[in-house]
């Protein structure tokens, strides 16, 4: 039984054209119930591309992808997954508990029972007294965190993030990730975030899948697991600073193969 | 704001106003003009009084076109919106028209509406203002139903939303402040092409007609009365405006009454 399992995919984009643009080529990954995989690569690597795939909003040119044992196009329909981006997305019409209550009302859930999760997620990402809000009354991090609970509100078991945090200072980004894993830990829900900071990686993942661009694909999959009681004081330890340098290393070595390009652009050494 | 600030922003063009009015009575009176060419204010407002309940059946008569105008353009034109944001098609054909057409005084349509119904026939006027409306909440009506953002999209469709719930809970809360916006362009619009219309024909019983009649009568402190008449209907028009696009933004935006 695996969460995400993709075999054999490549995507390419406006296939026999001028445009053509080899997004990705032949991609294996599997993920299993319960692990937290970061996806990492300088820009246009693919990432965005990968992680659209697995949420069934790409179609793949070649090869399968499968979520929860089904096809991606089930999964989808099925609500298996919440996914969150680098912009909230809140709707500005809505309330705070309004928005959270978005998939269950799409789900056809009845009133009561919708107020009820809503208020349970707004708990969990600790903010229980913004029911009634309007999402420009929050500030970016709050926002954020009310997609993250939108995103949980029906309990699926995936969650797919592109760069959710990209938008944030480093102070709330580095509160956010704690909080992300404590939630994910709480909900026992498999994760798959897309990231260009190598610590934020590190931090929250399992493994972390490091990508390289032209044609993307994936060059290395890291194991950092840094154990379940991950805190603040994680951030000085060693085995954090020798994850840091593999994800460093296997983002060189990818770039290595391909000599004419110099720095690695587009990835966050921070 | 101060209740100090609020009162000063009155009170300047307040005090403005009359001082231009002493300005208007005294020019008048010293240069000795002519009544046919410049009334001063004073026989202006007290024709207005003493000609009040003409006025007021020629500012319903105005008044009543652009209101049925206003209002079925608007029906139209968002009925029409739906249609094209349906179809990209038929949107990429109408938009640049409907666009194009915002930008020329199409109301000399009139003209040629009045040769399709009889002399005394309002139809031709309400037409020519429901047209000009039409325009614009067709235009800014399928801006709002198409211009989406794509995160929203991309959410709708992870939660297997169909197009007629992303229509629903996307689209249409999107377009509302678009309508407004419309509406608030369109109300004196809707006047003005109500005012102007008249000018072409047909009967003499709205208020841009008497204006006409009253110049040629050489009645000029009357025309003028007649003109204030039109101001006040016209800011009528405007306020009713202002207060709709107030309440469309309150709250940042429309409230949601698609799952009661
Ligand atoms: N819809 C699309 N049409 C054409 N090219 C695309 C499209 N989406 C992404 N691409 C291209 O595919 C490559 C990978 O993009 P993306 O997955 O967004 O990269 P990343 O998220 O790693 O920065 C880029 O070269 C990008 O320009
Ligand atoms: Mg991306």
């Amino acid at each position: 039984m695996s969460a995400v399992h993709v075999a054999g995919v490549s995507k390419i984009f406006n296939q026999g054209t001028p445009k053509q643009v080899d997004a990705l080529v032949d991609v294996n990954l599997t993920v299993e119930p319960g692990e937290f995989v970061s996806l990492i690569g300088p820009s246009g690597c693919g990432k965005s591309t990968l992680l659209r795939l697995i949420a069934n909003l790409l179609e793949p040119t070649t090869g399968v992808v499968r979520v929860n044992e089904k096809t991606a196009a089930q999964s989808r329909l099925d609500q298996d997954y919440g996914m969150a981006f680098q912009q909230a997305g809140l709707f500005d019409w809505r309330s705070v508990a309004k928005n959270i209550e978005l998939p269950l009302e799409l789900k056809g859930w009845d009133k009561e029972k919708r107020a009820a999760r809503a208020q349970e997620m707004l708990e969990l990402v600790k903010l229980p007294e913004f029911a009634d809000l309007m999402p420009w009354q929050l500030s970016g991090g709050m926002q954020q965190r009310i997609a993250i609970a939108r995103a949980l509100a029906a309990h699926p078991p995936l969650l797919l993030m592109d760069e959710p945090f990209g938008a944030l200072d480093e102070m709330t980004r580095e509160y956010m990730q704690g909080e992300l894993l404590r939630i994910c830990a709480e909900t026992k829900t498999t994760v798959v975030f897309v990231t260009h900071s190598i610590p934020e990686a590190v931090y929250l993942s399992d493994r972390v899948v490091v990508m390289s661009p032209r044609p993307g694909r994936i060059t290395e999959v890291i194991d950092v697991n840094l154990g379940e009681n991950r805190s603040e004081d994680t951030r000085a330890a060693d085995n954090f600073f020798a994850g840091i340098t593999a994800v460093r290393e296997a983002l060189r070595g990818t770039h290595a193969d391909h000599a004419n390009a110099g720095a690695i652009r587009g990835v966050e050494d921070r | 704001m101060t209740l100090a600030n609020r009162l000063r922003n009155i009170a300047v063009p307040f005090v403005f106003g009359v001082a231009f009015l002493a300005f208007w009575e005294g020019a008048v009176k010293f240069f000795k003009l002519k009544p046919y060419f410049l009334a001063p204010p004073s026989k202006i407002i007290s024709n207005f009084f003493s000609n009040a309940s003409r006025i007021w059946d020629a500012a319903s008569v105005s008044g009543m076109n652009a209101l049925v105008g206003l209002i079925a353009g608007t029906v139209f034109g968002v009925a029409m919106s739906f249609i094209l944001s349906r179809f990209r098609f038929l949107n990429s054909l109408i938009t640049p028209l409907a666009i194009a057409l915002n930008a020329v005084p199409i109301f000399v349509l009139v003209a040629v509406l009045n040769n399709m119904y009889s002399i005394t026939s309002e139809i031709p006027r309400r037409i020519m203002v429901s047209l000009v409306v039409y325009f614009i909440v067709l235009v800014n009506v399928a801006k709002g139903l198409t211009q989406v953002k794509t995160t929203h999209l991309e959410i709708m469709r992870s939660y297997a939303a169909s197009d007629i719930e992303i229509l629903r809970k996307v689209r249409v809360p999107n377009a509302v402040p678009y309508l407004f916006t419309a509406l608030k362009i369109s109300a004196p619009a809707a006047v003005i092409t109500s005012f102007v219309s008249e000018y072409f024909g047909g009967s003499q019983n709205g208020l841009g007609s008497r204006i006409t009649s009253n110049i040629a009568n050489s009645k000029n402190a009357a025309a003028w009365a007649y003109v204030l008449g039109a101001c006040l209907l016209g800011l009528v028009f405007y306020i009713v405006s202002v207060v709709l696009e107030n309440v469309a933004s309150r709250g940042g935006g429309a409230t949601d009454n698609t799952n009661k």
